[in-house]
């Protein structure tokens, strides 16, 4: 099955996790998709809109529409809450009736995240990699609630060759990212990282696996912090480390 | 609490948060999300989401006809024998109650657990005018003694030690305490037994107001509510306009809903059912009934469509106890008496945005409280509404934050989204981090950003996607 | 007409663009949710027992109004009963639990004495209106025949219940009370968790809650 890939790669991901996203070109073209970048894409607005200036996230929702609209094919993002922001919100930045509205419902529609996409739209749960270590799942909220994505990563982990699964104690609660929340009330999102790293301490897990570019930054920073030995790990990272050693 | 409120800054009463807070939340939070949990296995999750999607639908049919049910409401009380008032403001309110309370010579009132009473600042205004207001709900009457508000709207005083409270009691009761909570119980039930009795008027809330026959519904464990309305010859309700249910099955389903989510509880010991005075003489309840039915911006509320739904709250505490918000502030910080994600866009909007403002940014929008929410109110959506309020302003409210951060907007929207533009921003943020780059990781940054690094290190830049995309393009992609 | 009453009306209405005349549609059929059907007959009794027992109450199932006599004389030594008052109900009289009181020697208090002296009662003993099995609860109407000081002035609060008083479910109980100026539901006694999370029995109302079926 050809099926076309438009790579939505995000601000965070392009700026900080490069190696995430060449993964996920790698992956996927393993997987038979024809991957396209539309060049024109930049940031889909989220932490305008997250922080109160929609006026500003409109603007880069039509940009990113604009990117975006006229594309064929699915459109694949390696971050949960990206996603969620043109799935959920992009329809109503515009108002009903308008044909900027039709295009945002249209191309939300079509717009996921890379775990639903391999899991619930090429029905692929075992992509062929290999990864053992001891590995723990820290489950992102705007994937988790935003996107109803509580199986798929970790249906992904389970099919990798050599992991070791460990629960995460508390997995679902908030790493205390949050956006601009990390810097308006830094002490409060200080002790929400450092209760969610004492949790992955606590799995004795080797790597702690999420799949959002902000959680990342977070964990790993505060990880980096206390010169922990364990590594904050995107899962397309995992799932593309088919030979060996992190 | 009046519009002369000063703003509440929500960073420095994290900041000044002790230390032993988090862990004494955490466990009452732990504890109570699961008994919750545990009923709602009993019920079964079909039957739980059925329950939620119809306390939403009937509190919200409820809260769009308002006028009607608050109507209704009102006839029904008067046909019972009692009197209703309409308070538009706290300070309305408070003077209703104080005329009430000077008509008959109170001197004594007896209160139990009341969110709306403490909205109001009833006891205040009360003991201004020499009355003596003595709450009753165990935990309240804690706090009462120590001169603080309430630390959830549930367990007011879960954050304080046995010995803490013993100590209270030894310095302000006078009496031999030891720290054991039987006893500490012991203390208090016997104290507030004499105050029940001697009490010259009872004051409550109400859980619910049901507008079918104008009954004031009282959901306690105590039995502090059923004092307090009971004994004393004159009860005054104040109850919150947006209480209203609008009939009796309507009620059924709110009451499966309220105690398994507040406390893991499938009824809370006394649910009392309130129309009225006392009907005849042998029926030992007050002879006098007076319902306040109190505005203070719900009205306001109602006017925006998409943030309305706030009004559908039940008061049952269950996002405070998912929130990791407030799991490791707990309710001080929020500066208002009701706290968490429910008092966050509550208290921005009854407040207004001069003072709550930094409310609905205290959040990760993490989205655990839309889940939990027994109404299903859409807390996150709320909470981006009024953040857009605070920032841009809507048909409610001016802008309220800084003019230079709607500058810094602008200017971020137009960097990030002009492809040139982001690229060569891109490229040179490369450049300059040079000196400051350590093994992939920044430790220092400029404001604002350096509100991160002062917890832990920014990763460096690292863009080189584009670059590398194009460099595949021009050979053709590599096979795997 | 009140100047407050007419402006918070007022208000409400320009939010909701309504007029005094608007229709109101009924309650949204989604919001009805359907009651729990009744258990078998027999089991009910039990569920209901066992509900109020696991909620720290104490029970008792007796065969008829013989046994009465000497489950009252266990409760007047157990909890130490030299004064009670009583609800002056038609199956309380029949059976005649004031005079069985009386000569065992515990004083009786008229519920519509001094409220003083009825808090002073060691044990107050009612009937029980109505009764849900599924939470354990004890629906208990108001009349001068009921006065409510009697379930939550006494240190020990007694209820005696027949079967006939058990419903499946909220719906019916308050179709059936719903007019009654109060009335409460009364769900094992009276608790708090306020003190470091610790609970303890017997707050403001009846320290202990003795819960007793009658057969016949």
């Amino acid at each position: 099955m050809a099926s076309t890939a438009q790579l939505f790669i995000t601000c965070l991901a392009e700026q900080f996790f490069p190696g995430v996203l060449k993964g996920m070109v790698g992956l996927l073209e393993r997987l038979g998709v024809q991957v396209a970048f539309p060049q024109d894409q930049t940031c889909c607005g989220q932490p305008f809109f997250n922080s109160g200036s929609w006026t500003q996230a409109r603007e880069l929702a039509r940009k990113w529409l604009r990117a975006f609209g006229e594309t064929d094919g699915a459109i694949v993002s390696p971050s949960g809450s990206c996603v969620d922001m043109v799935r959920h919100h992009y329809p109503h930045l515009f108002p009903p009736g308008t044909p900027e509205h039709a295009l945002a419902e249209a191309t939300a529609a079509r717009t996921f995240e890379v775990t639903q996409f391999l899991v619930n739209e090429l029905k692929v749960t075992d992509v062929g990699a290999r990864f053992p270590h001891k590995v723990t799942y820290h489950a992102s909220c705007h994937l988790l609630r935003g996107l109803g994505a509580r199986e798929e990563p970790k249906a992904l982990l389970r099919k990798v060759q050599g992991l070791e699964l460990v629960p995460l104690p508390n997995e679902e609660t908030c790493c205390g990212f949050g956006g601009v929340f990390s810097v308006i009330y830094p002490e409060v999102s200080q002790a929400m990282m450092a209760a969610k790293i004492r949790a992955i301490e606590a799995s004795g897990a080797e790597a702690v696996v999420a799949c959002d570019a902000g959680c990342l930054m977070n964990l790993a920073g505060g990880l980096r912090k206390l010169r922990s030995p364990v590594r904050a790990m995107h899962l397309i990272e995992v799932l593309a480390a088919d030979r060996g050693a992190p | 609490m009046s519009r002369a409120m000063a703003p509440i800054d929500f960073r420095a009463n994290a900041q000044r948060v002790p230390a032993t807070m988090p862990a004494a939340v955490q466990k009452a939070t732990t504890r109570f999300l699961g008994t919750r949990a545990a009923l709602v296995d009993l019920l079964g999750q079909e039957l739980w989401q059925t329950l939620r999607q119809a306390g939403h639908d009937l509190r919200l049919h409820a809260i769009t006809h308002l006028d009607h049910y608050l109507e209704q409401a009102e006839r029904e009380v008067v046909k019972a024998g009692g009197q209703v008032h309409w308070a538009r403001d706290a300070a309305e309110a408070n003077r209703i109650v104080l005329d009430i309370a000077r008509e008959h010579g109170v001197r004594l009132a007896v209160k139990s657990k009341s969110m709306v009473t403490e909205e109001i600042g009833l006891n205040h205004a009360l003991e201004g005018a020499g009355i003596r207001v003595l709450e009753t709900d165990l935990g309240e009457y804690i706090v009462q003694l120590l001169g603080v508000g309430p630390a959830h709207i549930v367990v007011p005083a879960f954050h304080l030690s046995k010995e803490e409270i013993a100590d209270l009691f030894r310095t302000k009761l006078g009496v031999e305490a030891l720290a054991e909570a039987q006893q500490l119980t012991q203390i208090a039930r016997l104290r507030l037994r004499e105050e029940f009795l001697a009490a010259d008027m009872g004051i409550s809330g109400g859980n619910f107001l049901v507008a079918e026959t104008g009954t004031v519904v009282l959901v306690t464990n105590e039995g502090n509510g059923r004092m307090c309305t009971t004994v004393p010859p004159l009860h005054v309700a104040v109850v919150g306009i947006d209480k209203v249910v609008p009939d009796w099955e309507s009620l059924t389903v709110l009451l499966k809903l309220l105690a398994r989510s507040a406390t893991g509880q499938k009824l809370s010991c006394y649910t009392s059912f309130i129309t009225g005075p006392a009907r005849t003489k042998g029926d030992t309840g007050p002879g006098e009934y007076h319902l306040v039915l109190l505005d203070n911006g719900r009205s306001r509320i109602l006017e925006t469509p998409e943030t309305r739904e706030t009004l559908l709250c039940i008061r049952c505490g269950a996002c405070l106890n998912i929130c990791p918000v407030y799991n490791t502030v707990g309710g001080y910080a929020y500066g208002w008496p009701i706290s968490g994600p429910t008092g966050a866009i509550f208290g921005t909007q009854i407040l207004g945005t001069k003072v709550a403002g930094g409310l609905p940014f205290a959040s990760t929008l993490c989205g655990a409280c839309n889940d939990i929410c027994p109404v299903k109110i859409p807390i996150t959506e709320i909470l981006l509404r009024l953040r857009r309020r605070v920032v841009e302003g809507d048909e409610q409210e001016g802008p309220m934050g800084p003019t230079m951060a709607r500058t810094g907007a602008k200017m971020g929207a137009l960097a990030l989204g002009t492809p040139w533009l982001y690229r060569l921003g891109s490229r040179l943020l490369k450049v300059a981090q040079a000196p400051f780059r350590r093994d992939g990781w920044l430790a220092k940054l400029p404001p604002p950003l350096n509100r991160w690094t002062m917890v832990r290190p920014f990763p460096a830049f690292a863009a080189d996607f584009r670059t590398w995309w194009r460099a595949r393009s021009r050979e053709g992609p590599r096979s795997h | 007409m009140s100047p407050a009453r007419e402006e918070i009306l007022g208000k409400v209405r320009t939010a909701l663009h309504r007029s005094p005349d608007s229709p109101v549609p009924a309650v949204p059929p989604a919001a009805r949710v359907r009651p729990r059907a009744a258990g078998p007959a027999g089991a009910e009794t039990e569920v209901l027992l066992a509900e109020i027992e696991r909620l720290a109450g104490k029970t008792r199932r007796l065969a008829s109004r013989d046994d009465l006599g000497a489950a009252l004389a266990e409760l007047i030594a157990a909890e130490e009963v030299r004064k009670a008052t009583v609800w002056a109900t038609p199956d309380l009289l029949a059976w005649e639990v004031p005079a069985t009181l009386r000569a065992r020697g515990v004083e009786l208090v008229s519920p519509q004495a001094d409220k003083r002296l009825v808090a002073q009662c060691d044990l107050g003993i009612t009937g029980v209106d109505l009764a849900l099995p599924e939470t354990g609860t004890l629906v208990l109407r108001s009349s001068p025949e009921r006065p409510r000081v009697v379930s939550l002035l006494p240190r020990v609060h007694l209820a005696i219940l027949r079967p006939a008083a058990l419903r499946a479910d909220l719906h019916q109980v308050f179709s059936e009370v719903k007019a009654d100026g109060s009335f409460v539901l009364i769900t094992g006694p009276s608790r708090t968790s306020d003190i470091e999370l610790t609970l303890t029995i017997g707050v403001h109302g009846p320290k202990s809650l003795h819960v007793w079926v009658v057969e016949a």
